[in-house]
């Protein structure tokens, strides 16, 4: 079994990739992009900015929604900077991870703060800034 | 057994790919097929994909010399004959008869009735048709099934052949349309023609059949329903013709998904384990549309646009995906098939539920539906369109 991975930082608006042969069996990296990608997938650098921490209470209930969704086993360890693509998740998972942590909260998650939830701290700092701003 | 990869398309550890209704545009659908881009000779490169290729391991090229007998059989059939085929002259203003213009001129007429939305969405599928050059290259990218000669007298060629001479005369057909019409700027359709060509396109394929077979068999299906659509709508616009039009390109697109999903079909008979990891990885991965890379010049989100009318008219939405997916599970009796490899299972089983989970991410995309803006199409002269 093989698997391939690439982390790459772009910024939305930073333009140049090398175009390289990565000396690997069977892999080729491509150079793409002119436009932006109609909504999947998109790269974005710029960290959502948080004022305050969340509480553990809400750090807590996110780590079992996003246990229950990837179906971690009991003693899988989870921290609060564990990233959902460490866990195994695939970009469906993420979008039903947000969907639940909706449900939970009784919030609703706009598309730009979603692209930049991708560990447990960021979606409970979130969670707790929209609940804030709700009351 | 196919190595299995994870493809991760522009996946860093900042980004969650899978978005829902995007900041541009507010589309109502989820916006989740696969849509790298390639950079046009004007824009510079932006973002970077890690490609698989030649996937499947050399050996299994014996399984699919194994049937090609049965292929010779079983999917040349689906071919027509060309003495038996329409041609787009039998379907447009006859330039040789005296009534030419007078038949251009009820065409034009009728034309002047259906809405600028409906015509994006034609404009949309013509460019998507006439990309074919891209379609034949992909189909010659298949280990195992290319043409190697251009003459090749595998069924694999061909099928391959024939079926790209058959839907040569789709873009032909819907070209000449709208260039009678007068309803579009031809001009910026063609240069949006010669754009996605030059782009290529990216369906993550990885020379591989079998990946290949099942993302075949899905977009022969999809592409059916939307000319389907279209000929309905035209039809509650009053065109006959171009429903007739839109209805027997449909037709055509039906009888080559019969014949790409029975090669899935003998493929999950003949090693059902490596097609099952197949359909869970293109599956993974999403369908991405062949002209995801669409660009005509001034819209950097084209596609996005297009798509976003295409979902709103009801053409091809996230619940026809979702449609499709079931309908290829009961066709090729995914849930009954045993036998399989604990990778082979779980794969079954992300299949067999994925259905369900499309259709949620459509009903809150669409609960979460802002007022979608109106946007301006070069196509039509930069008139506006509601997303």
């Amino acid at each position: 079994m093989a698997s391939v991975s690439a982390n790459f930082v772009c910024s939305r608006t930073s333009i140049r990739l090398p175009n390289q042969m990565i000396t690997s069996k069977s892999l080729r990296l491509a150079t793409v992009g002119w436009g932006r990608t109609p909504g999947f997938p998109r790269l974005t650098s710029s960290r959502f900015q948080i004022s305050c921490a969340a509480k553990q209470e809400t750090v807590d209930k996110v780590c079992e929604i996003v246990r229950k969704q990837l179906a971690l086993p009991a003693d899988k360890e989870i921290t609060p900077q564990t990233t959902f693509t460490d866990l195994g998740a695939d970009s469906l998972d993420t979008v039903e991870i947000v969907m639940g942590l909706e449900e939970e909260f009784d919030i609703t998650v706009q598309e730009d703060n979603q692209d930049n939830i991708s560990c447990i701290q960021e979606a409970a700092d979130l969670i707790e800034q929209l609940v804030a701003n709700k009351s | 057994m196919a190595m299995k990869v994870n493809v991760l398309n522009f996946e860093s550890r900042k980004c969650p790919a899978f978005a829902l209704p995007s900041a541009v545009g507010s589309c109502r659908y989820p916006k989740f097929f696969v849509a790298s881009t390639l950079p046009s000779r004007s824009k510079p490169a932006r973002e970077a994909r890690v490609q698989v290729t030649h996937s499947m391991p050399p050996h299994k090229i014996e399984i699919l010399k194994s049937i090609e007998g049965w292929a010779h059989d079983n999917i040349l059939v689906h071919l027509k004959p060309v003495e038996k085929c329409w041609q787009p002259q039998d379907f447009l203003p006859d330039p040789a008869s005296d009534g030419f213009h007078d038949q251009v001129k009820e065409l034009r007429e009728r034309a002047k009735e259906i809405p600028d939305d409906y015509f994006v969405v034609l404009v949309g599928n013509m460019v998507t048709e006439e990309a074919l050059p891209t379609y034949l290259t992909m189909l010659n990218t298949i280990d195992g099934m290319r043409d190697e000669t251009g003459t090749d007298a595998t069924p694999w060629a061909i099928w391959a052949r024939a079926w790209t001479a058959e839907e040569n005369r789709h873009g032909d057909l819907l070209n000449k349309y709208l260039y009678l019409s007068g309803r579009v700027d031809m001009k910026q359709v063609e240069k949006t023609v010669q754009y996605l060509v030059g782009s290529g396109m990216d369906p993550a394929m990885e020379n591989n059949p079998y990946l290949g077979s099942i993302y075949t068999s899905f977009q022969e299906r999809a592409t059916f329903m939307v000319h389907g659509n279209m000929a309905r709508q035209a039809m509650e616009h009053g065109s006959i013709k171009l429903a007739q039009i839109c209805g027997t390109i449909a037709a055509d697109e039906k009888r080559h998904e019969t014949a790409y999903t029975k090669i899935a079909g003998k493929l999950f008979e003949v090693d059902p384990d490596t097609t099952m990891l197949a359909f869970a990885n293109m599956m993974k991965k999403k369908i991405s549309m062949p002209a995801h890379l669409m660009y005509d010049g001034r819209d950097d989100n084209l596609f996005h646009h297009f798509w976003a009318v295409d979902q709103r008219l009801g053409i091809y939405t996230a619940g026809d995906y979702a449609d499709i997916l079931e309908h290829m599970v009961a066709r090729w009796k995914v849930e009954n098939i045993t036998g399989l490899s604990a990778e082979g299972q779980e794969a079954q089983d992300y299949v067999c539920n994925l259905s369900p989970r499309i259709r949620r991410l459509g009903e809150r995309a669409r609960e979460m539906a802002k007022q979608a803006p109106k946007v301006p199409f070069s196509w039509i002269y930069d008139r506006e369109v509601q997303l």
